[in-house]
């Protein structure tokens, strides 16, 4: 790997007696989209949440962009933009005023009307949040996450909840931003999702990273043990990884 | 520009953004400055002057028999409410529009029946329609506490009233003078309380503040802006209000500076209270009554819409202590008397052992998830 922008080693979060996170370590390359997947309750926000520096971390070691997360969160923190899961912002602003509103929390000058129209709200500029469709909000919640040009940018479950069509919307919006050089690292449910945008998957199941890979490498994995589908369309998807990896059972969050 | 390492960009634009979401805020506003006014206004149509009580300010020159025996048969009178003091206390407070009379009881004093009794009573020029009958009554009241005793006719045996009066320039006290600075100290009582616990809640419920510490920014910044957005506030609502008190006839005796003093000093007691409970609550239904338990008691007993005189003692005694009451008192006196800062020692006193008290409390109890 030639730079790696995000560096984790040996991290580990407990709640009580959960271990929520139990020792995840991976390097992620300055570009590349990177997903986290797992069941409810994996580990999976956690992890993102203590990269982030929005957690404290028990032990092991989060490198964002040089900056040891530990060490100096905030610093990290400017470096990177952040979609958490449940977003919410304040009633009584604007778009233009919360995405100006924010910059100035980054200590720098925005160009609102530039970052709405990247993520095709332009139309909406003086519209307050409450007011937006799910879609909407999601895209809007990634414009505030890019106020600052982020080195990375963090979306935690960027598609839960929304419609196909507003999803479809959302994965365009991703890919132009990779294409722009900007690191992702997602966390999502969708297996589609991942093989969609992912350069790279870890999988996530009890704290722990069960399996780390590039979607098709992963698949290909699965293949060559022998695995079948009962009835053979293709022969294997993520899902498939995905659920062999981490078990059938419905879980909810605990 | 970073003066000291503060980030005054960021500083402004929290500000900025608070002061916004107040003022956009419908409940927020209506709550805080609209409720008041309807109030100022109900019941200064109501006025609820005119009461036939007298305040009486004896001073005691002969402290003889004569003299205690009268003060006594004075102070058995429900409509007399007498103070004892010396001649220039008693004559300030007669001109401060305090008292309706001040009463001289001169040395040597021995009242016969028949002859000069030699008291002299200082009348307030204050309320003129009510002159004549308070005089009636203060001169019968004398009269019957001093000869009814003996079974003397009051008048004596000469029918001369015992007493002799003299017209003393005071103020001319109204109702809305009372109301006002009872209002303004409400009003900054609300603000701090229901102004801070409601939306810094509803930030913390919907995950609006953790949005925000997704970013570099500090706790500190955010407080700081809330507190001084308040501030700001606070001081606008206070001048609204006594700009239409004024109109409406309020006499400001006090300089704005020396109310601007108490009144960001009675915003910080009460904006402490609002951070504690906010910091507290984990949703506006935990915060409501919390904040109303607080508010209501003092609403109603820290003499906002009546003198805290008509409350019965052991009531009095107790509700002395509560943080609005050392602000009524001390916006009164400002307000009515014209009282500097030097003066209002023992509510100051009180509003800074609150304004410690709640800070205190509210470092404690706060919590930012």
């Amino acid at each position: 790997m030639p730079t790696a922008i995000v560096a984790v080693h040996d991290l580990r979060k407990r709640y009580g007696s959960l271990q929520a996170v139990d020792g995840v370590s991976f390097e992620i390359a300055e570009g590349e989209v990177f997903g986290i997947l797992g069941p409810n309750g994996a580990g999976k926000t956690t992890t993102l949440e203590m990269i982030e520096g929005m957690r404290p971390i028990d032990s092991g070691t989060a490198v964002v962009d040089g900056i040891d997360v530990t060490a100096d969160p905030r610093g990290v923190k400017a470096r990177i933009g952040i979609q958490l899961q449940a977003s919410s912002f304040f009633d009584e602003l604007n778009l233009v005023e919360l995405l100006e509103l924010f910059g100035h929390l980054y200590d720098r000058e925005v160009d609102a009307a530039a970052l709405l129209a990247d993520v095709e709200l332009g139309d909406k500029a003086r519209s307050q949040v409450r007011t937006l469709s799910g879609g909407q909000k999601q895209r809007f919640s990634i414009a505030s996450a890019l106020v600052n040009e982020p080195r990375v940018l963090f979306l935690d479950e960027p598609t839960t909840g929304l419609d196909p069509q507003a999803r479809h919307h959302l994965w365009g919006l991703v890919r132009r931003i990779r294409e722009r050089g900007q690191t992702v690292v997602l966390t999502t449910h969708y297996m589609e999702e991942a093989e969609e945008l992912c350069d790279r998957v870890a999988i996530m199941d009890g704290g722990l990273i069960v399996a780390l890979d590039t979607p098709q490498r992963l698949v290909d994995v699965l293949l060559g043990r022998g695995f079948t589908k009962a009835r053979v369309e293709r022969l294997a998807n993520l899902e498939d990884v995905f659920l062999d990896l981490t078990g059938h059972d419905l879980r909810e969050e605990g | 520009m970073r003066p000291f390492g503060i980030r005054l960009g960021m500083f402004w634009a929290l500000f900025v953004a608070s002061v916004l979401m107040f003022v956009r805020n419908r409940a927020a506003v209506f709550f805080s400055l609209f409720l008041p006014l309807i109030i100022m206004l109900i019941f200064g149509v109501l006025n609820f002057e005119g009461t036939t009580t007298i305040g009486l300010g004896l001073v005691d020159e002969a402290r003889n028999g004569a003299s205690e025996g009268l003060i006594d048969g004075l102070a058995a009178f429900e409509y007399i409410e007498p103070t004892t003091g010396s001649r220039e206390e008693q004559l300030a407070n007669l001109e401060a529009g305090d008292l309706d009379f001040v009463l001289v009881i001169p040395s040597g004093f021995d009242p016969l029946p028949g002859q000069v009794t030699g008291l002299v009573a200082y009348a307030s020029t204050a309320d003129p329609g009510q002159a004549q009958i308070r005089q009636g009554l203060l001169q019968q009241a004398v009269g019957t506490a001093l000869f009814a005793p003996t079974g003397t006719p009051p008048g004596g045996a000469f029918g001369a009233p015992p007493v002799s009066f003299e017209s003393v320039q005071s103020r001319d006290l109204g109702y809305i003078d009372f109301l006002v600075p009872g209002i303004v100290g409400m009003t900054v009582m609300q603000l701090g309380l229901f102004g801070v616990a409601f939306g810094f809640v509803h930030l913390k419920r919907t995950g609006a503040l953790r949005r925000l510490f997704a970013t570099p920014t500090s706790p500190a910044y955010f407080l700081g802006a809330q507190v001084a957005s308040r501030l700001i506030i606070c001081v606008v609502q206070v001048a609204i209000l006594l700009g239409i008190g004024i109109w409406f006839g309020l006499q400001m005796f006090g300089d704005y500076l020396t109310l601007g003093v108490i009144v960001l000093l009675a915003a910080i007691i009460f904006l402490a209270i609002g951070f504690a409970i906010a910091g507290w609550a984990k949703n506006e239904d935990q915060a409501a009554p919390v904040a109303n338990l607080i508010s209501l008691p003092m609403m109603f007993l820290s003499g906002v819409f009546f003198p805290r005189d008509a409350m019965p003692d052991f009531l009095a005694n107790i509700t002395q202590f509560m943080p609005l009451t050392y602000v009524n008192e001390a916006l009164r006196a400002v307000v009515n008397h014209g009282a500097n800062l030097a003066s209002l020692g023992p509510q100051l006193l009180g509003m800074g052992a609150w304004a410690v008290i709640t800070f205190l409390i509210a470092i404690r109890l706060f919590k930012w998830e």
